[in-house]
């Protein structure tokens, strides 16, 4: 469970460039909640605060009860995130690099390796497993960093455009993947600037814009809010116009 | 539940674990690295031994072009006598030496009997080319040679007059040369310490950037630092990973160095200094507190850049400055003032030289030559720490 209360960021060096302002949401356990911007609306930096990465300037989030500034090592523990950053170490196997978080997160020895084994067995990852990640295609480099998220069971799953440069295989992948955890009741949150991707999989929806949330409910909540036909023009009404947004 | 400390050896002992095996796959960086290492040492003694040896060969074996040899058979007759081979000399001379394919050509002038004859002196000219190192000796040898001819026949003449030489020599010169054999040879010396400096500056650099710059740049720092790893923990592994790095290819140019001195067929030049287990000891005991400083620094640098590359030209300016403080201390003729012992790299240049002479390093002066490099490690890992914890890492991609 994720609670954000008034979180605000801004950056620069008088402060000037405000990337997120006085944001509020929950994203309970059990759900797939999604964050629906255009580029440049606040999605990362809110993601990084919430991932302790970013210090809040003003406000608070909690995950799980933890305060991401007063006991951000215990928030670490309690996340899986999959960040725009996802780059493994090409020199080291699939395996050697989940293994290699796992250790970072104080698992080791038999529990660990039946851990690893069971995430690639999900992802499809087996007869890779021992390979080094030099040599991996986008797909499957995705699949490696997923892993390597889960590798200590969080029970809070973040993702932050996840599926940017990935192909249709990848993408489905992923989805069925969130809807597997989705079903053993965690929290999961992710951010998109595609609506197809949002509308097909989240369960409720945080619409940001210019670092502010502008609308939060279900698919059907915000059609009714926007008075439109279709989700994608209840978003165009939302945000007030199409820019950064892809179908 | 462990206690938190023991959880944080262990995560500093991950990173440790990792970051070796890291390095060790690299087949690339860890082939070059390790390979040139090993090899410095036998090529470059070869080299200088072939150098060595040569020039001594050439002052032996002297050959001295000759023009005009018909117009002093004398002179002739007694640079043969002192076995020098005697050959005549080619009508290119001048260009001949200022390419270099002559070292020194003996011309004797053209009026020399006549000269002889009326009582002045006569005159021969050698024609060469100082600046060329490979020359030196046999300029050397062609004028001493003909300045012992000059003396010979002065005191000859001095005695078909009656006079003792010693009226025409009141000054007898007398050297006493306390350098031991170890002692002689100083641009030996220099260059074999240098090289072992070069070893701790070079060893970790690869290494070192690519576990800070490359790790950035590959864009796997930000999953790291969002596990439970504290930033001090990520800094320490990484930084005893390039230590350990930097130490193999340490050893690996002294065991170089150590081998070929031992065992390789290297011409008898008296080797002007000493490089046995007891020096290799020395060495690496002296290079310890580079070992730790300069993987440190190394970091620091690489933490700052955003790509590998920028911290390529970053490191280029640590590499001068570390490489020029020996030359300028060769250059500096006086004896070492006391405080240098303070100051990193001088300190360990100064002290390989001590062992090398085969005298074993004050140990005042090795406890002082460590202050300085592990000071400066702290600051450098600390600074580390600071940096991976601020914000402003995420954000240049």
């Amino acid at each position: 469970m994720i609670v954000v209360d008034g979180i605000a960021k801004a950056f620069g060096r008088r402060r000037e460039i405000a990337a997120v302002r006085n944001v509020s949401f929950a994203a309970p356990d059990g759900e797939i909640t999604g964050l629906l911007g255009p580029n440049g609306a606040g999605k990362t930096t809110l993601l990084r605060m919430i991932a302790t990465l970013v210090l809040p300037d003003a406000g608070s989030a909690r995950v799980d009860n933890c305060d991401v500034v007063a006991s951000r090592y215990a928030v670490r523990s309690r996340i899986g995130v999959l960040s725009d950053a996802r780059g493994l170490y090409p020199r080291l196997t699939a395996r050697e690099n989940v293994r290699y978080f796992g250790t970072l997160h104080g698992l080791d020895g038999a529990a660990l390796e039946q851990r690893i084994d069971a995430l690639f067995a999900t992802l499809g990852l087996a007869a890779l497993a021992d390979r080094r990640t030099a040599g991996f295609s986008q797909g499957e480099k995705m699949k490696v960093a997923i892993a390597r998220a889960l590798v200590h069971d969080p029970h809070t799953i973040l993702l932050d455009e996840p599926t940017n440069g990935l192909d249709v295989m990848s993408v489905r992948m992923l989805r069925a993947a969130l809807r597997t955890l989705r079903q053993t009741g965690k929290c999961v949150l992710f951010s998109s600037h595609v609506m197809q991707e949002v509308a097909a999989l989240c369960d409720r929806i945080v619409v940001l814009s210019q670092g502010r949330v502008i609308a939060e409910g279900t698919a059907g909540e915000l059609v009714a809010r926007a008075g439109t036909a279709g989700l994608e023009d209840a978003f165009v009404a939302l945000l007030g116009s199409d820019e950064g947004l892809a179908a | 539940m462990r206690r938190p400390g023991g959880a944080r050896v262990l995560r500093t002992l991950a990173i440790l674990r990792k970051e070796l095996v890291d390095m060790f796959r690299d087949r690339r960086t860890g082939t070059v690295t390790l390979l040139s290492s090993i090899l410095a040492g036998p090529i470059f003694l070869l080299l200088l031994f072939n150098l060595m040896a040569s020039q001594a060969e050439r002052a032996r074996t002297l050959t001295l072009p000759v023009v005009g040899a018909q117009y002093a058979p004398a002179v002739v007759a007694y640079l043969e006598r002192q076995q020098v081979t005697i050959t005549n000399a080619p009508s290119d001379y001048d260009a001949k030496v200022r390419s270099g394919d002559l070292d020194v050509v003996l011309i004797v002038d053209r009026d020399f009997a006549h000269d002889v004859a009326q009582g002045r002196p006569a005159t021969v000219r050698l024609v060469f080319d100082r600046s060329r190192d490979r020359a030196r000796a046999s300029i050397a040898q062609a004028e001493a040679l003909l300045g012992g001819y000059n003396r010979l026949w002065g005191q000859e003449r001095l005695m078909l007059r009656g006079v003792t030489s010693s009226v025409a020599n009141p000054l007898r010169i007398e050297s006493d040369d306390v350098a031991t054999p170890q002692q002689s040879g100083a641009l030996v010396l220099f260059l074999v310490a240098y090289y072992g400096l070069f070893a701790s500056v070079m060893g970790g650099m690869a290494v070192a950037l690519d576990t800070t710059a490359g790790e950035r740049e590959r864009q796997s720092l930000e999953p790291l630092l969002m596990t439970p790893a504290r930033p001090a923990e990520i800094v320490v592994g990484k930084w005893l990973a390039v230590c350990l790095f930097d130490a193999l290819v340490v050893t690996l140019t002294l065991t170089g160095f150590y081998l070929t001195l031992a065992f390789a067929p290297l011409p008898p030049v008296g080797v002007p200094f000493l490089f046995g287990a007891r020096e290799f000891a020395r060495f690496l005991l002296v290079l310890v507190p580079m070992i730790l400083m300069l993987p440190a620094i190394l970091l620091y640098v690489g933490s700052r850049a955003r790509a590998y590359r920028e911290a390529q030209a970053n490191v280029s300016v640590l590499l001068f400055v570390v490489s020029l403080i020996p030359v300028v201390q060769l250059f500096m003729q006086r004896k070492e003032p006391g405080w240098l012992m303070f100051v990193p790299v001088s300190a360990q240049y100064s002290l390989l030289n001590t062992s090398l002479r085969g005298e074993a390093p004050a140990l005042v002066g090795l406890a002082s030559s460590w202050i300085a490099p592990l000071t400066i490690a702290v600051i450098a890992l600390v600074a580390v720490a600071r940096h991976l914890s601020r914000e402003s890492i995420l954000s240049g991609k």
